[in-house]
């Protein structure tokens, strides 16, 4: 299929443990999708998988456009179209947020010019104009960092946004400026995945599907209503009615070298 | 071949050296001859190779010609004088605003305190004892330099070892602002064994900032010391960029209450190339503060060195104190050591340090690339940033861009014949 990001039978491991299990998923470009699961489901790891993050035993295929996103490293995918925003961004000193699009704009093919027009008014849009010439992710706040990721996507216009835990950690009114930059970002040539482990930001984001995802699988997709049961009933309700047993509730492997300045320091 | 004995000794005290000199000369040339060159297994010599003997080596007999000044010292915009001193003699000495003496004088001033112990390795030894010529830098109480005293120290001349020696005094309430720039003839095996002596008076402020740029060929050595007054202010950067062993041996007594101190630098190895850092920051005064900021790189076969130790005396109460080393190691075979170290004997204190060895982190390229930046790219990025850090720290503007320029040079060049992995 064309104008989609299809993903199918899509397995992944790490570490001997399996996290995701033979994964489908089709998001079309011009919709915004939702992916909700508890903690420990495969959602991060699903993002990771699809931008190219080392260190995972993937299986299965996912393409972009037809394009097989697998074969490619990283920055192909990216360049191809994909791009995550990440839920600890990482913090890089002595980088500034501006050169890094620039950068980063020029390899799309822009000119500098280009870019540095399209910062400016992505920037202002946004609100980050004060953190272009700071160190990339330096000392924001949890809610800059989600805007700043936000940022990134506006300035290079991906065909798919993949939006991790887009909305973990923001106070209400932090989620509802990213719900807005979400729904702004809309677009026929654009697909978003917007995946969260709450309910609370699709008061504000109108999905065009919501998918639920349980132990490494898609569980079950539809309209509204699923937003509305899980509400309702939280993820039991969904795993009762579709009679899945819980099985460990061990959370999560976080990443949790995103958070160091450096994995060497010896203190 | 003229050797570093008792008869050099008696050529280079002529019947005008004064009684004290020549006798102070004389005591070190018999420390000099009872010390043997580091070998490494001293701990403040650890990891290092010296591969130079007083034997295979001659002092100079007269100055080469000066060497071009190099692309740090063209870049400077404005400079306040300039001092060049060739192969350990000094050939030239102006000021517009401090008094720039030349060594006879400082032989008439005994009053100046070594800072260096004449005993604290075979080449302080033979600085006390075959140095005899220098340059001292008096800046008068309330002085203010705006632009730097650019100084030159070179070494042309192959197979000699050359003892340059500089010293800054700042006055009371006085700023100072001086780069000094060291550089060697290409391909010349030859060792430098420079000498810096830092006086920072009460209320004094001191800019000094070093440009290590000598031949891969050559070996330095340089012994810096500073010490401070009362609630003066000392900022000291150091570019380590050049020489088969480039060694910097800086200590910084914080002698005057709420005195401050602040070492900043960065230092890129390539080739086979020994970047030796070794700092001893003491605190001796009551509230005073320093910080050591040292980033470097190293691909190839270079080594990197650094050990930082953070003093605080007994009586140093409300010092704070921080130092952190970072360190990149872009090749499989590059190597750097990092030994913070803290000795603190009272407990009114905040000090701490930071430390780091490794190549470029894994999640900061693969940040940089999921927005489409070749790992190329990508790598390129996050060594600019690395040091950054160090060149926006700088205590002398004017040199951000060739420093920048240097150190890059040296990574896409690596980068692009296949060198860091």
């Amino acid at each position: 299929m064309t104008g989609a990001l299809e993903v199918r039978g899509l397995s992944a491991g790490v570490d001997g443990k399996e996290i995701l299990d033979g994964l489908d998923l089709v998001v079309s470009f011009g919709e915004v999708h939702a992916l909700m699961g508890p903690n420990g489901s495969g959602k991060s790891t699903l993002c990771h998988v699809l931008t190219g993050k080392a260190g995972y035993r993937v299986s299965g295929q996912a393409s972009l456009e037809g394009e097989d996103l697998l074969a490619l490293e990283v920055d192909q995918r990216s360049r191809l179209g994909l791009l995550q925003s990440f839920q600890y961004p990482t913090e890089v000193r002595g980088v500034s947020l501006r050169d890094f699009m620039i950068e980063a704009a020029e390899e799309r093919g822009l000119s500098e010019g280009e870019a540095l027009s399209r910062i400016e008014t992505e920037a202002a849009r946004f609100d980050m104009t004060r953190f272009l010439d700071r160190s990339l992710n330096n000392d924001l706040s949890g809610g800059e960092k989600k805007r700043s990721e936000i940022f990134q996507i506006a300035v290079l216009r991906p065909r798919m946004a993949l939006l991790d835990e887009i909305d973990s950690g923001l106070d209400i009114d932090a989620v509802k400026q990213v719900a807005r930059a979400v729904e702004e970002m809309r677009a026929p040539d654009l697909g978003v995945l917007m995946i969260t482990h709450y309910n609370r930001i699709l008061r504000y984001v109108t999905p065009d599907r919501i998918h639920v995802m349980i132990d490494g699988r898609i569980v079950d997709s539809g309209g509204a209503e699923l937003a509305e049961e899980l509400e309702a009933g939280g993820y039991k309700a969904i795993r009762e009615r579709l009679g899945l047993i819980e099985t460990s509730s061990e959370p999560a492997r976080r990443p949790a070298d995103f958070f160091t300045d450096t994995p060497f320091d010896v203190k | 071949m003229t050797a570093f004995d008792q008869q050099y000794l008696s050529q280079i005290t002529t019947s005008t050296t004064p009684a004290w000199r020549r006798s102070q000369m004389e005591g070190a040339y018999r420390v000099f001859t009872a010390l043997d060159e580091p070998t490494g297994a001293e701990e403040d010599w650890r990891y290092v190779e010296f591969d130079h003997t007083f034997a295979e080596l001659e002092p100079v007999a007269q100055a080469g010609a000066p060497l071009e000044s190099g692309p740090f010292v063209a870049s400077l915009p404005e400079r306040s004088g300039h001092v060049l001193i060739v192969d350990g003699q000094v050939l030239e000495h102006h000021s517009d605003v401090a008094t720039v003496l030349r060594l006879n004088d400082l032989d008439a001033d005994p009053g100046f305190p070594a800072l260096v112990p004449v005993d604290h390795n075979k080449l302080t030894a033979a600085h006390a004892a075959f140095s005899t010529d220098g340059v001292s830098v008096e800046v008068t109480p309330g002085t203010v330099m705006d632009t730097p005293l650019v100084v030159e120290v070179q070494g042309s001349i192959p197979g000699t070892v050359s003892f340059p020696h500089l010293r800054v005094r700042v006055g009371e309430d006085a700023e100072a602002s001086v780069l000094v720039a060291y550089r060697s003839a290409d391909g010349a095996r030859l060792l430098m064994v420079p000498k810096i002596d830092l006086e920072v008076g009460d209320g004094g402020r001191l800019r000094f900032l070093s440009v290590q740029g000598i031949d891969h060929a050559a070996t330095s050595v340089v012994h810096q010391r500073a010490t401070l007054g009362r609630d003066s202010t000392s900022r000291i950067g150091e570019i380590g960029l050049g020489g088969r062993l480039g060694r910097l041996d800086l200590g910084v007594s914080l002698v005057g209450d709420g005195s401050s101190s602040e070492v900043v630098g960065l230092y890129f190895g390539e080739g086979d190339q020994t970047l030796d850092y070794r700092m001893v920051i003491d605190h001796q005064g009551r509230s005073t503060t320093s910080d050591v900021f040292l980033k470097g790189a190293v691909e190839d076969d270079a080594q990197s060195v650094f050990t930082g130790l953070l003093r605080i005396e007994k009586d140093a109460a409300r010092t704070s104190t921080f130092e952190t080393n970072r360190n990149l190691v872009l090749s499989e075979n590059a190597k750097a050591h990092s030994v913070p170290n803290l000795e603190i004997l009272c407990n009114d204190v905040i000090c701490g340090h930071a430390s780091s060895v490794g190549p470029l982190e894994s999640e900061h390229l693969y940040y940089l690339r999921s927005r489409g930046l070749t790992l190329e790219r990508a790598e390129r990025l996050l060594i600019r940033g690395f040091f950054q850090e160090v060149i926006d720290r700088l205590p002398i503007g004017g040199l951000e861009e060739p420093v920048s320029q240097e150190v890059f040079r040296r990574f896409i060049t690596a980068q692009a014949e296949g060198r860091v992995a």
